[in-house]
């Protein structure tokens, strides 16, 4: 092919339409992000969380698990008969409740994190499948996403934990099969509005197969309800792990597990508040920032809420 | 690749009495309807000629091009390239016949993924159809290509949402024209474009028609634009062929009903083109449901009893084909 | 009087530092029984125009104008809840989309009432009664079973119908069309064109028809305005403003339809695209993609004045032969401005 413009092509290109630019669909996205309070909060708490998630090690004063015999359920400083060494108090056998809880965010992020990933990959993995073949496939995988949806969530999940036997890896295992069906039903849905654009067409008459239009042609395109999803999922996967850990089928102890931490305090309700509220404090906190993000992503993201 | 080469005397592209049938669930408990989306439609295309198909929406144009591109295969009938049925050719000479006829559609915003860099979108068919071709060969065919159809190389890094309707639509081009195809199916190509745009793009198609000698298969609506551009025109209704034949006969001097409807509905900007006469009546009868005999015969003005009972088929009057009972008396 | 008066109507979007300016100073007024066609390419503010007339544009938007007003009244000063009585029973609009105009919900007959029943009042047998009326006026075969179909069982036409039927229900003064048969094939848009000038005509109404389509304007309007990139760029009346346009846009816009071009291989064609929000030129916003411009025109912006009779918004209308008049002594009309 040899390049020549041909002659109409000429007066296009007399104009230079760079001069002004629309912004570029991240920017776009970003800046919508901004103007939304709540969600910008979120992210800075999330940020913070991280940040103490990542170097829980350098942070916290002590080990989450060494016992101190001499301070038992320690309030916290601001509190008559606190021991100055521990700053929101110990619990009943002696353990810092601070650095506790710094160890307990890594982990409750890395079950956040971890539990959307395997939901995602997974949900997606069916979810582009039903859609995109449709007939019986879709028939079978969405009416066995159904039937778990049908079920309460976490009885599911106990029910799952009870199986597989309890601690930490098994309740994570649980709430991603819990989680499962969201992604499926979200990433089916996507697909199939993005199915009948002609761009998917185009490509069929180029020739692309079946695993490309899939997964490089048209999941791309399905990815923004996705991202909010898997952040609101984050939050969700917290909660659920918590609940399980307080039920006693999540994190085993001595492991500081916030909704594990809650469960050993439920004794002490009446006497030592300071250990049961502020491992909730942390959940709620923690769930209300990723719900924050969550709602203003989708804010952003949705084309049909700009302008 | 002997069935790509041309033949003398045989046509480029040819289809044999094409239908298509679907099958429309009408819900529990009753049978299922049909439709003839497509019933019954043949044609003939010669090299770097341009077959405008007209008629309005629910006529079945856009089902032929799903067709003449392979994306559905039709309920019956043949489509032959160079005198070779698609329908008997290995899968790999399929994919051969894909690379031959090529499809731009009428959206400018929908058929160009957004998520892709329009260097991606032009070398995906290159990708899947030149293995032979490397990395930087294929790069330098996506430029040549943009450069065709005037869009400045420097775009090769730019998403969809940068370029103005007029811009996509060239991009488009470019995407059916980078594997050097026969046939180019445009399915309302102009029709979402402003007229100025819409000039500088139907420029553009026939300069290339030109230049790499290809043929188009041009759905639209608009009769003007068709009467610019196409060489035959045939004029379609409910699935079938009303009329067809070359461009100037029929816009000189419509035989079809329909067609003379089409022409005198269209507004003219010209006070001295204006035909003056009553709109048609009625809207499209459902193809679920398609009236007996004609199709057209609920709207026709010339309708008789025989029209309501007996189905015209296509048959030759004065140089062109038209499905009509009374073509002698109307003419 | 003129029923519909609006003068240098202008509608911004975006900050208040940097606006963007969907609609630029337009004037024009629309008469009893006249049809008024504003045509123009996409971006052209012809729609955002009329959406400004109905009060419709939201906050971000800022709307102003020297004065806007209905049959004397001005819309701009009035109390909220007036203009609104004013702008559902005396000024009605239809758009491009009849699908989306009407709510899924509801049969067509509890659409057309309730719209009575907001403006007009009545029992509930009168106003049934004056449903069939309507609808046995925009032409809907078979009235008395189409009244309890729901959107979805109609065809584009019939809704388009439809919609028309309800813009009509509280016999408007003006009817706003804006693309009434853009989702609509041929031989339906000459019916619903027909029918709306035929209801134009009984009642004396007037018209404002806003389309893209230069031939369908040229044939059912009185008075055409050609607008570009928000701005009004020509207006005249319909059967001189495409035989001699004065303005190179619309000679441009002219030239470049098919159907001028009969005969010929090429298409003659308008350089580049409508600037958009990021590109507005300094000077005249037609300058970088029109054949005659100069120096001036890049520099500087030229106002509306009247030429032979016709608004045009350009240093140097076109003769009778399409030719730019005083283009030689430039000085001249430069002081003008």
């Amino acid at each position: 092919m040899t390049s020549q413009n041909t002659p109409s092509t000429a007066p296009e290109d007399a104009i230079d339409e760079t001069m002004g630019k629309p912004p570029s669909p991240f920017m776009e996205t970003w800046n919508y992000f901004r103007k939304n309070r709540g969600a910008y909060v979120g992210l800075i708490v999330i940020a913070i969380i991280l940040f103490v998630a990542a170097f829980a090690d350098v942070i916290s004063p002590y080990d989450p698990i060494l016992q101190d015999r001499t301070a038992f359920l320690k309030p916290p400083i601001w509190m008559d008969g606190a021991d100055p060494r521990y700053i929101l108090g110990t619990d009943a056998v002696g353990r810092d409740i601070l650095s506790r809880l710094i160890h307990g965010a890594q982990l409750s992020v890395s079950i956040g994190v971890f539990v959307v990933i395997a939901s995602m990959i997974a949900g997606i993995m069916l979810g582009v499948t039903a859609g995109y073949f449709r007939g019986w496939i879709e028939v079978g995988i969405m009416r066995l996403m159904d039937t778990m949806l049908a079920l309460p969530s976490l009885i599911m999940a106990m029910a799952i934990v009870a199986i597989l036997g309890p601690g930490l890896e098994n309740a994570m295992l649980a709430i991603a099969i819990v989680q499962l069906p969201h992604y499926v039903r979200l990433s089916r849905a996507s697909v199939v509005t993005e199915l009948n654009k002609e761009y998917v067409i185009a490509s069929q008459i180029a020739g692309a197969g079946h695993m490309r239009q899939m997964f490089i042609n048209i999941l791309p395109n399905c990815m923004a309800p996705l991202i909010v999803q898997g952040t609101l999922g984050i939050s969700s996967a917290i909660l659920d792990a918590a609940a399980l850990g307080f039920l006693g089928l999540g994190a085993q102890p001595p492991l500081p597990e916030w909704g594990t931490m809650l469960a050993e305090a439920r004794e002490f309700v009446g006497s030592a508040w300071w250990v049961i509220t502020f491992p909730g404090l942390c959940i709620l906190v923690t769930v209300l920032a990723f719900n924050l993000m969550g709602d203003g992503l989708r804010d952003a993201l949705d084309p049909k809420m700009k302008r | 690749m002997s069935f790509l080469d041309s033949k003398p005397g045989v046509p480029l592209l040819e289809s044999d009495d094409l239908v298509r049938h679907y099958e429309v669930n009408r819900g529990l408990g009753k049978p299922n309807a049909t439709v003839k989306a497509l019933d019954g439609v043949s044609f003939t295309l010669e090299s770097k000629k341009t077959l405008a198909v007209v008629g309005e929406s629910g006529c079945g144009k856009s089902t032929l091009g799903r067709q003449l591109t392979l994306i559905e295969k039709p309920s019956a009938g043949q489509l032959k390239i160079n005198g070779d049925a698609v329908g008997d050719l290995s899968d790999k000479d399929a994919k051969m016949f894909r690379r031959t006829v090529q499809m731009i559609f009428q959206n400018p915003y929908g058929s160009l993924n957004p998520r892709k860099k329009v260097g991606q979108i032009l070398g995906e068919p290159v990708l899947l159809n030149m293995d032979h071709l490397g990395r930087k060969e294929r790069e330098e065919r996506v430029r040549d290509t943009m450069a065709k159809v005037g869009l400045r190389p420097e775009f090769y890094n730019r998403y969809p949402h940068m370029f103005s309707g007029g811009q996509r639509q060239r991009i488009s081009i470019a995407r059916a024209l980078i594997l050097e195809p026969k046939v180019i199916v445009a399915d309302e190509p102009v029709s979402a474009l402003d007229v100025s745009v819409q000039a500088q793009v139907l420029n553009l198609m026939m300069d290339l028609q030109e230049e790499m000698n290809v043929a188009y298969v041009f759905i639209s609506h608009d009769l003007s634009v068709v009467r610019h551009i196409a060489d035959d025109v045939m004029v379609m209704y409910l699935g079938r062929v009303a009329e067809k034949g070359p461009t100037e006969e029929i816009f000189a001097k419509p035989l079809h009903p329909y067609t003379r409807a089409l022409l005198a509905s269209a507004p003219k900007i010209d006070p001295t083109h204006r035909v003056k006469s009553e709109p048609l009546t009625g809207e499209l009868p459902s193809p679920i449901n398609p009236p007996s005999g004609c199709a057209f015969h609920k709207r026709c003005p010339f309708a008789t009893e025989e029209c309501a009972k007996v189905r015209p088929e296509l048959r030759m009057f004065e140089g062109r084909e038209v499905a009509c009972h009374r073509v002698e008396e109307i003419a | 009087m003129a029923l519909l008066e609006v003068k240098n109507l202008t509608v911004e979007f975006g900050s208040e530092d940097k606006p963007f300016r969907a609609v630029d100073s337009v004037s024009y007024s629309v008469d009893r029984g006249e049809v008024l066609g504003i045509v123009g390419e996409s971006g052209s503010g012809k729609s955002v125009s009329s959406l400004a007339i109905m009060g419709l544009i939201d906050f971000p938007g800022r709307v102003t104008a020297d004065s806007l007003t209905f049959d004397g009244q001005d819309l701009l000063t009035m109390a909220p809840s007036k203009r609104r009585a004013i702008t559902g029973k005396d000024i009605a609009m239809i758009f491009q989309d009849p699908m989306s105009a009407l709510n899924p919900c509801f049969t067509v007959e509890a659409q057309i009432m309730e719209a009575l029943k907001v403006h007009e009042g009545g029992s509930k047998k009168q106003r049934r009664e004056r449903t069939l009326d309507l609808i046995n006026q925009v032409g809907i075969p078979d009235p008395k079973s189409r009244m309890t179909a729901y959107p979805h069982q109609l065809s584009g036409g019939m809704s388009q119908r439809v919609v028309i039927a309800m813009a009509i229900a509280c016999q408007p003064r003006l009817l706003i069309a804006d693309e009434p048969t853009t989702a609509l094939d041929v031989t339906i848009q000459a019916q619903i064109i027909d029918l709306l000038l035929k209801l134009q005509e009984d009642s004396d109404m007037g018209l404002l028809l806003i389309t893209h389509d230069l031939a369908l304007v040229s044939e059912a309007a009185n008075r055409i305005q050609v607008m570009y990139a928000g701005q009004l760029f020509e207006s005249g009346p319909a059967d001189s403003i495409f035989t001699a346009p004065r303005h190179p846009y619309t000679q441009a816009l002219l030239e470049a339809l098919p159907e001028r071009s009969v005969g010929r291989d090429r298409l003659s064609t308008i350089p580049g695209v409508v600037p958009g929000q990021y590109d507005r030129p300094k000077g005249c916003l037609l300058a970088p993609r029109c054949r005659y411009a100069n120096d001036h025109c890049v520099a500087s912006q030229p106002e509306v004045t009247d030429f032979n009779g016709r608004d045009v918004r350009c240093f140097y209308p076109l003769d009778d032969q399409g030719l730019p008049t005083g283009q030689t002594n430039s000085q001249n009309v430069g002081e003008t401005v």
